[in-house]
């Protein structure tokens, strides 16, 4: 059946909706847009079509992807006008290109996720103290991160997951740009990092002001270029 | 998206309830719009957007060219009180304006247990709460629903209150407020406002109290105001405004379904049921119709599953074969049917087994009462043989948990009825057991909530079981109905001795919920937020007594706090009702002919409205 890789945009208000509502408002969308929908088998059939990744309620996403399949061949182009004229405020599709029904799933495939994260200051910082900050940061070996598992209070470590960490102080506010390990396993997320960059180096924010954007998606090389992400490519 | 909102909704949960921007919502042009409403749900966003009354008016108001309408609900306590730190008035999602920035403020009133979120809001919205502290620079505060029934308990708060339904006064309203806008003055208005049919201004009222605290007048203030409101009804149901078009929340919500109203009103003669009287007569729409609004509905809001909604929809006169037609058309968009309520009878489970592929949930049925004699009693027209039989028939087709719904502390009743209610669910579960229903899936919910006689009811003379005997009887049950397989679920009688209070108070009690809210009460029908000792609290301190209302039983000769309002049927109906009811005398469905003289449509000037089925000729000499 064809599929198709469809990048898009969830910001605005979109950006409030759980993984869950997203995937609720897809349906409804792609059932207006009157394409050839497949259905899964079963009593309860539901279009077929998957996410890359979860975008945790209140984080934007502006390079998103999701498979779709149909039943039958649709141009790319058409595919990005009828979904556009389809979906809620704050979800924008960008590009369409089919990928080979064989392509193994975005999910099974994603490495790495890029995010902005922007904070508010709690006291004075000036670039180059945000520098040493980073660099003592990213000099640890590792980085103990609390995480919750069924009630069990357990750590991780999340500094190999850490591919990248840069940042400015924008006025009131830092800007932090990370590249994270993203999917199944080792997955890190933007606020453990921010909760690290305070406790371990003492970087001058509030938390609680913290606003997150994931600005880009990094999925495993495969033979077939086609069947990836762009940016796959990227590093 | 206003950037003091955003910062603020990363904070608390389920912040898509605050968002806005889901398919569907309409954003006017502020300028260029003269009447602006704000339509106001007193309740949490998920309950709200599943009421389709919303979505009625949203479309009849947002179709004019000359009037916008914007959506807000009553924000969650974690969202209240960023609210509050950060200064954020009351918003509406649309836009994201503050709500003093409306020219109308709308409420519907769809249960009293909402009164302190309706009080919240105001203050939210920087509004005085009380209708004569505002001025033409606030926003008219309007209600509407069933609990406008019995207005009273906000009589201080509302500036006038809509009887009957909204699609009909509405656009009246509305003309009327550009008229308004000219003069800006607000007594003028409430005055016009009087003059329209099915408006209640209780600022324009007089009431009067006896010695012994009952009420001794109601009379209208000034010349030209109506003694008695009278409902307002749609006629001919058929063409009645309806939505092409459904906001679709991007959230889960409680009906999150396209809602195709197949009819308004129910004439079953439920003795305990207001509903059932003030949404008479019974009008249907034809099939062709609702088809066509299915079609157009599938079409602009993507919806996988459309529910036919009504008080009781199998006894839709056309409901086998639009439930047909439904399937043919949108079986191959996989597009599910469903029914919100079944009747007890074999016919409705036929009904459900045509309409669903997968026995994912169990199915429902209301016997509503233990014994023979109290279902007579309440005219619930209901046998024991035709309860068991619809259990067989779902057992049967495959279904392996079905849930019965059931009432205490109703007029008459004995130990015997409610050992009924226990003796008639483990009868259900034999039947399953007989029908060789798995062990571990069979299972028997038994819901049983606590009567509250409601106004425009026959039994709005009566009083509510006192907290201590619906407990008893609570107790008793659980007892009874110790047994695997079955589950028993109980109504707290703490709030339903509330809901009793707000029903059937009267103004006075303006003071008491004022208090209730002043001390922290909100959202009062969830369990998790009731706060009784706070309610106690505010009786106390203000000195009112609750249980005066709760438990007074009025004579036929005593003015209710609503004899001012009228649903149409007349007050010898109800009354011969009330007989009938404690000689357990079964009346008549009038839509199998037989006027039961309710005087409605004399009154009204209105006939049900039967799509195919018999024409009623209503008693001349009812009223």
């Amino acid at each position: 059946m064809p599929r198709y890789r469809v990048q898009f945009s969830k910001e605005g208000p979109a950006r409030f909706l759980s993984h869950l509502d997203l995937v609720r408002t897809t349906e409804r969308a792609l059932r207006r847009a009157r394409l050839p929908l497949a259905f899964s088998q079963g009593f309860n059939p539901h279009p077929r079509f998957s996410f890359a990744a979860p975008l945790p309620v209140g984080v934007a996403g502006e390079q998103e992807y999701l498979d779709i399949e149909l039943e039958k061949n649709i141009s790319p182009k058409e595919i990005i006008s009828r979904l556009n004229m389809v979906f809620p405020e704050g979800i924008r599709v960008k590009e369409a290109r089919p990928v080979s029904d064989r392509a193994p799933s975005l999910m099974a495939t994603l490495k790495k996720a890029r995010y902005e994260v922007e904070m508010e200051l709690s006291g004075p910082l000036t670039n180059s103290a945000l520098q040493g900050c980073l660099d003592s940061f990213l000099a640890l070996s590792a980085v103990e991160a609390a995480t919750k598992k069924k009630d069990r209070q357990k750590t991780k470590d999340i500094r190999p997951g850490i591919y990248r960490l840069q940042g400015k102080v924008e006025q009131k506010k830092v800007v932090l740009e990370m590249e994270l390990q993203a999917g199944s396993s080792g997955n890190v997320r933007p606020e453990e990092v921010c909760r690290g960059l305070l406790e371990k180096c003492g970087l001058p924010v509030l938390l609680q002001t913290c606003r997150i954007k994931r600005t880009g998606l990094f999925f495993e090389k495969s033979s077939d270029s086609r069947e990836s992400g762009r940016t796959a490519t990227e590093e | 998206m206003n950037p003091k909102i955003e910062r603020v909704l990363s904070r608390v949960q389920k912040p898509a309830r605050y968002a806005g921007g889901e398919w569907n919502a309409v954003l006017k042009n502020w300028e260029q719009t003269p009447v602006k409403i704000a339509f106001a749900f007193p309740d949490v966003y998920e309950v709200g957007m599943s009421h389709l009354g919303l979505q009625i008016l949203y479309h009849l108001v947002n179709e004019r060219d000359d009037a916008l309408m914007e959506r807000v609900f009553a924000p969650w306590p974690d969202m209240e009180k960023e609210m509050r730190q950060h200064r954020i008035p009351l918003f509406s999602l649309e836009s994201q304006r503050t709500v003093g920035d409306f020219d109308l403020l709308a409420f519907t009133l769809q249960y009293e247990m909402t009164f302190t979120n309706v009080l919240n809001m105001l203050d939210l919205a920087g509004l005085p709460l009380r209708a004569q502290e505002r001025s033409a620079q606030h926003p008219l505060v309007i209600a509407g629903g069933p609990c406008a029934y019995n207005p009273e308990p906000l009589a201080d708060f509302v500036d006038l209150f809509v009887i009957g339904e909204g699609e009909e006064v509405f656009p009246e309203i509305i003309d009327l407020v550009k008229n308004y806008q000219k003069h800006r003055d607000r007594e003028k208005f409430l005055l016009q406002a009087a003059g329209i049919g099915g408006v209640y201004v209780p600022s324009l009222y007089l009431v009067e109290y006896k010695p012994d605290g009952k009420i001794a007048s109601i009379k209208p203030s000034r010349e030209g105001v109506p003694e008695r409101v009278t409902k307002r009804v749609v006629k001919n149901f058929d063409a009645a405004p309806f939505p092409d078009k459904l906001v679709v929340p991007s959230t889960e919500v409680v009906h999150d379904r396209i809602m195709l109203e197949v009819m308004r009103g129910c004439t079953r003669g439920c003795r305990f049921c207001q509903a059932g009287n003030i949404y008479r007569p019974v009008r249907e729409k034809r099939p062709e119709t609702l088809l066509e609004q299915a079609r157009e509905l599938v079409k602009s809001t993507g919806y996988e599953e459309i529910s036919l909604v009504s008080l009781s929809t199998a006894d839709y006169s056309q409901v086998a074969r639009l439930v047909g037609e439904l399937l043919d058309e949108f079986a191959a968009q996989r597009i599910n049917i469903s029914l919100p309520s079944l009747r007890v009878d074999a016919f409705s489970v036929a009904l459900a087994q045509e309409v669903s592929r997968v026995r994912k949930a169990g199915l429902t049925f209301a016997p509503e009462a233990g014994t023979q004699r109290l279902r007579n009693v309440i005219n619930k027209g209901v046998g024991e043989e035709d309860l068991l039989r619809a259990v067989q028939s779902a057992f049967a087709a495959g279904w392996s948990a079905v849930k019965l719904y059931f009432m205490i502390g109703l007029p008459t009743e004995t130990r015997a009825d409610v050992e009924g209610i226990a003796r008639l669910a483990r009868q259900v579960l034999e039947t399953g057991k007989r029908l060789g229903v798995p062990r571990g899936k069979l299972a028997v919910t038994v819901s049983v909530s606590c009567f509250v006689p409601k106004s425009h009811t026959p039994f709005q003379w009566e009083p509510q079981d006192t907290q201590e005997e619906l407990n008893e009887k609570q107790a008793l049950l659980k007892n009874l109905l110790k047994t695997k397989g079955i589950i028993f679920r109980w109504h707290d009688s703490r709030q339903s001795f509330l809901e009793a209070v707000l029903a059937r108070g009267d103004r006075r009690l303006a003071a008491a919920l004022e208090e209730a809210w002043r001390l922290g009460c909100r959202f009062d029908g969830w369990s998790e937020c009731f706060r009784f000792d706070l309610w106690r609290e505010a009786f106390r301190r203000t000195g009112i007594v609750p249980e005066w209302y709760a438990y007074q039983k009025y004579d036929y000769d005593d003015i209710l706090p609503w004899e001012h309002i009228s649903a149409g049927v007349s007050k010898k109906y109800l009354i011969d009702e009330h007989q009938r009811a404690l000689k357990g005398i079964l009346t008549g469905d009038c839509r199998e002919g037989k006027c039961s003289g309710c005087g409605l449509c004399v009154t009204l000037e209105i006939a049900p409205e039967l799509s195919g089925g018999k024409e009623v000729a209503p008693l001349q000499g009812a009223v």
